[in-house]
C-alpha cells in the first residue's frame, strides 16, 4: 500500500465521520468530494469474477481510470480468471469481507448472484467503499427500500449496473421522444427472449446450484430479474417514472428440467397516464431476442441490441383538405419502412455501453456526483421486478405501495 | 434523337384522342396511380371516362428516367459520365435535363450547378452517407472540379473539361420526371390531371365531373424527418407546375448545427441561408424545380432578384428571422394562386 493511498483512505474516514451527523441532503457535499483526486487511479476490487465480473474486468483493464487491485470469488477457477485481468500484484480473496477490509481499496464492483447483492452492498457501505453493483439491485422489496436509506446515509457513490442509461442509443431515443417524433406514446412492448435452456455446464454436480443459480428462486427472480430487468429500467428511464401496478402470467412449460424459476413470463405494467408496458421473456424462441418497441400515435421506435429504427405512421391528414402537397421531398424509406436512428457523436468510438457506465462511475467517484443509475432508480427497477413476479405467482394485480418510495 | 422522342408521344396522343372521340359520352371518373420511384413516392391522378394509363406504364417511364439520370444506378448514363474521363453520348432525357440545367446555371449566376456533385459527396449527401466531415483542405481540393462551365454539349456528346468533373441532377430530375409523365398523360388524351413526384407537382384542367379546381397545399417545414406534412398555404395554379425545395428534411447535424444538403458551388460549403423552403410556380416542373434550389441558396434578397429577371415564375418563401421565428413572403404575382386564408 502506498503512502498516497493511505492518506486518501484517511480522508474518506474523516469524510464519513463528518457525514454521520450531516443528514441526507449533504450526502454529496463538496467537502466530501476529494476522496479520490482526479489524477489518481481509482483502486478497485471486484467481488464475483464469474462471467459478468470477468467481462467487467476485461473492460476495466483497458481503462486508465482504474487499477484493479483485488478480486474475490468462491470458485477458485473464476478467481484466477479475475486475477489474470487485474494488476500485477493484485490480491485474491475467497471471503469478500477480507477484500472489504483492505483500506487501500476505494471502490468495489459487485457481480455476484442476486441474493448476495444486498448483504455484500451493505458490508461494502460499512467499509466505506464506493460501489458499482450489478443489476438487478436487490433480491426483494424490503432490501431495496433499506438499501436506499443506507446508501443515502453513507454519502458514498452507489451505481447500479444498468449500462443502457449510459448508452448514446438510449440518450438519442429519449431525445426523440422529447422532441415529440413519436407523438403521444401509449405503449411499450419489451421482450427479452432466448432459445436455450439458459444453463451453464456443470462439471461437479455439487456445483449445480452455485453455477445455475438463475434456475432457482432461492437465488434470484428468474428471467424477470436477470433478463427483463434492463428493459424495465429502460422504460422507467424513458418515461421518468415507475409502474403503478402490474398483472402477469408465468410458467415452466418448456424446460421442465428441475428449475423453479419461470421459463416464460409475460407481464403488463401500468405506468402514469395510462401508458402500458408489456414485459416478456420466453426461453424457447429467439426471434429479435432483445427488443423494445415504443408505440406512439405518430411513429414507432424499435430498439434492438445496438441499433434502433423508427417506423412513422402513415398519416394522410394533410391530404384530406387538398388534392396534393408540395414540399421538400420525403424519402420513401420514411414511409412504412424503418429508418435507422443515428446516435453518438461523429468520430466517437463505438464502445460497449458498459464502458460508458464505468467511465461515469469513475467520474462520480472523483467528483462525488450522484450516478444516473443510482440507488433510487435501482430500487424502482427491483420493486417493479418483484411486483411482476408476484403478479404471476399470485395471479393477482400488484400495486405500487406508497411506502415503497416514501 | 430528342426530337424523335417528342414525335412518338405526339403520334400516340393523336391516336388516343381519335379513339376516345368515337365512344359514347360517359361520366368521368377519378383514376389514381401511386407508387414509389426515385427514392420517394409518386401519385398520378387523372379524370377521364376510362382508364387510359396503367401503373406499369408509369413505372416503365421511371425506369427509363433512372437508366439515364440516376446516380444511384452504377450503370446509368449519368454514372457512366461521372466515371468517364471525358464524355458520354446523351439520350433524350439526359440531353433535356443537361440543357435546362446549363440554362438555369447561367441565369442564376451559378447558384444552380449540377457539377456540385463532388462536394455533395464530400459532405455526405451522395449515394453513400458518410459520418465524417470534410475539412477545408478537402473542400479546397474539390473546388477546381466544380462549375458548369466545365461542361460542354457537343452535339449529342456531353464533354467534361477535367476528368474529376461529376454531375448530380437530383435538384432538377424530379421536376423533369413530372413533365415527362404529364406529356405522357396528355399524349393519351388526358386533359385533367395532377402528377406529383416527391412533392413536385404539375396540374392541368379541373377535377371532373364537378369541375372543381385542384388544390395544392404548401407544406409547413416540419421539425423533424418524420413529421407528417402540415399545410401552411393552399394554392391552385391552373395549368402549370409547382415545386418546393426545403432544407428541413434532408440535413446532417454537426456540433448542434444543421448542415443543409444544398451546397454552395462557389464556397464549397452547405448553404446557410434564412430560407427554409422555397416554392416556385412555373409553366413546367423542370423550370420550377431547377429554380427552387437556386432561390434557397440565394437568400431572400437574391431570390427576389432572380424572380424579377424571370417574370414567368412566381415564388413563395418560408424563412427564419434572426430572432428564430418563422415567417413567409412571396413574389407579387403569387397572390393570385392562393385559395384560402389559413
Ligand atoms: N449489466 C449486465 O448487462 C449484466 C450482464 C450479465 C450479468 N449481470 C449481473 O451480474 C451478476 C452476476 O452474473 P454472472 O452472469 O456473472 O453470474 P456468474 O454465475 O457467472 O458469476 C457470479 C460469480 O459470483 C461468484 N460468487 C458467488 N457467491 C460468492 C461469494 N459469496 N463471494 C464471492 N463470489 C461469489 C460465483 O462463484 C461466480 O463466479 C448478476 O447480478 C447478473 O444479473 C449483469
Amino acid at each position: 500500500m502506498t503512502q498516497t493511498a493511505t492518506s486518501r483512505r484517511d480522508f474518506i474516514a474523516t469524510g464519513l465521520a463528518a457525514m454521520a451527523g450531516a443528514g441526507l441532503s449533504a450526502a454529496f457535499s463538496p467537502a466530501f468530494g476529494k476522496a479520490v483526486r482526479p489524477a489518481d487511479k481509482i483502486r478497485l476490487g471486484i467481488i464475483g469474477t464469474g462471467s459478468r465480473g470477468a467481462g467487467l474486468a476485461t473492460l476495466i483493464h483497458e481503462m486508465p481510470d482504474y487499477e484493479l487491485v483485488a478480486c474475490c470469488d468462491i470458485i477458485p477457477e473464476n478467481l484466477q480468471n479475475g486475477l489474470s485481468l487485474a494488476a500485477q500484484n493484485a490480491q485474491g480473496y475467497a471471503d469478500y469481507r477480507k477484500l472489504l477490509d483492505d483500506k487501500s481499496i476505494d471502490a468495489v464492483v459487485i457481480a455476484t448472484p442476486l441474493y448476495l447483492h444486498y448483504p455484500m452492498a451493505v458490508a461494502a457501505l460499512q467499509a466505506g467503499k464506493h460501489i458499482y453493483l450489478e443489476k438487478s439491485m436487490t433480491y426483494d422489496i424490503p432490501q431495496a427500500i433499506d438499501l436506499v436509506k443506507k446508501v443515502k446515509a453513507s454519502g458514498l457513490v452507489f451505481q447500479i449496473g444498468y449500462q443502457y442509461r449510459y448508452y448514446g442509443l438510449y440518450h438519442r431515443v429519449k431525445e426523440i421522444i422529447k422532441e415529440n417524433w413519436l407523438g403521444k406514446i401509449t405503449h411499450f412492448e419489451c421482450q427479452y427472449n432466448r432459445n436455450s435452456n439458459w444453463r451453464f455446464p456443470v462439471k461437479d454436480p455439487k456445483m449445480e446450484r452455485a453455477i445455475n443459480w438463475r434456475m432457482y428462486r432461492e437465488y434470484c427472480g428468474g428471467p424477470l430479474s436477470e433478463l427483463c430487468a434492463h428493459e424495465i429500467d429502460v422504460v422507467n428511464y424513458l418515461t421518468d417514472s415507475r409502474p403503478l401496478k402490474v398483472v402477469g402470467l408465468g410458467g415452466i412449460n418448456y424446460w421442465k428440467d428441475g428449475r423453479d424459476t419461470y421459463d416464460n413470463i409475460r407481464t403488463v405494467y401500468d405506468y402514469p397516464h395510462g401508458v402500458k408496458a408489456s414485459v416478456t421473456s420466453v426461453l424457447s424462441n429467439a426471434y429479435n431476442g432483445y427488443s423494445i418497441r415504443i408505440l406512439g400515435d405518430k411513429a414507432t421506435v424499435e430498439i434492438l441490441r445496438d441499433k434502433a429504427f423508427i417506423y412513422p405512421e402513415i398519416t394522410n391528414n394533410a391530404k384530406g383538405v387538398v388534392d396534393g402537397v408540395t414540399g421538400a421531398t420525403i424519402a420513401a424509406t420514411t414511409q412504412g419502412k424503418g429508418v435507422e436512428v443515428k446516435f453518438g457523436k461523429p468520430g466517437e468510438a463505438d464502445l460497449e455501453p458498459t464502458v460508458f457506465a464505468l467511465k461515469d462511475f469513475a467520474e462520480c467517484v472523483r467528483n462525488k456526483k450522484e450516478p444516473v443509475s443510482n440507488v433510487e432508480t435501482g430500487r424502482d427497477g427491483s420493486i417493479a421486478i418483484h411486483m411482476g413476479n408476484a403478479a404471476a405467482d399470485t395471479e393477482k394485480v400488484q400495486y405500487w405501495k406508497p411506502e415503497y418510495s416514501a | 434523337m430528342k426530337r424523335r422522342w417528342h414525335h412518338v408521344i405526339l403520334v400516340a396522343g393523336v391516336m388516343s384522342i381519335l379513339t376516345s372521340a368515337l365512344r359514347p359520352a360517359r361520366i368521368p371518373e377519378t383514376y389514381r396511380i401511386t407508387g414509389q420511384a426515385q427514392g420517394t413516392t409518386y401519385a398520378i391522378t387523372y379524370y377521364a371516362d376510362q382508364k387510359l394509363v396503367s401503373k406499369t406504364q408509369a413505372d416503365s417511364i421511371f425506369k427509363s428516367l433512372d437508366a439515364s439520370l440516376s446516380i444511384y444506378q452504377p450503370g446509368s448514363l449519368i454514372s457512366r459520365f461521372n466515371a468517364s474521363q471525358e464524355a458520354v453520348e446523351m439520350d433524350a432525357h439526359f440531353a433535356n435535363v443537361i440543357e435546362k440545367s446549363m440554362q438555369i446555371y447561367r441565369t442564376t449566376g451559378g447558384l444552380f450547378d449540377i457539377t456540385v456533385y463532388p462536394l455533395v459527396r464530400a459532405w455526405g449527401f451522395g449515394v453513400k452517407a458518410t459520418d465524417a466531415m470534410p475539412d477545408s483542405a478537402a473542400i479546397h481540393r474539390l473546388l477546381p472540379c466544380v462549375g458548369s462551365d466545365k461542361l460542354k454539349m457537343e452535339g449529342l456528346r456531353l464533354v467534361k473539361t477535367a476528368p474529376c468533373v461529376q454531375i448530380d441532377v437530383n435538384g432538377i430530375a424530379q421536376g423533369y420526371s413530372v413533365d415527362v409523365l404529364a406529356s405522357f398523360l396528355e399524349a393519351r388524351g388526358i386533359a385533367n390531371y395532377m402528377v406529383e413526384v416527391g412533392g413536385e407537382i404539375r396540374t392541368k384542367g379541373r377535377k371532373l365531373p364537378g369541375n372543381e379546381p385542384m388544390n395544392i397545399g404548401i407544406e409547413t417545414p416540419s421539425a423533424n424527418v418524420f413529421d407528417a406534412p402540415a399545410i401552411r398555404e393552399v394554392i391552385s395554379i391552373g395549368d402549370g407546375a409547382v415545386t418546393t425545395s426545403g432544407s428541413y428534411r434532408k440535413f446532417r447535424e454537426s456540433g448542434g448545427m444543421r448542415l443543409s444538403h444544398i451546397i454552395d458551388p462557389k464556397t464549397g460549403y452547405p448553404v446557410q441561408r434564412e430560407i427554409i423552403s422555397a416554392t416556385v410556380v412555373a409553366p413546367e416542373a423542370i423550370t420550377a424545380d431547377g429554380f427552387d434550389n437556386a432561390l434557397l441558396a440565394a437568400g431572400i434578397d437574391g431570390a427576389f432578384e432572380i424572380l424579377r429577371a424571370h417574370p414567368g415564375m412566381e415564388a413563395y418563401l418560408i424563412y427564419r428571422k434572426p430572432d428564430g421565428t418563422v415567417a413567409d413572403t412571396a413574389s407579387a404575382g403569387f397572390g393570385r394562386y392562393v385559395v384560402a386564408e389559413r
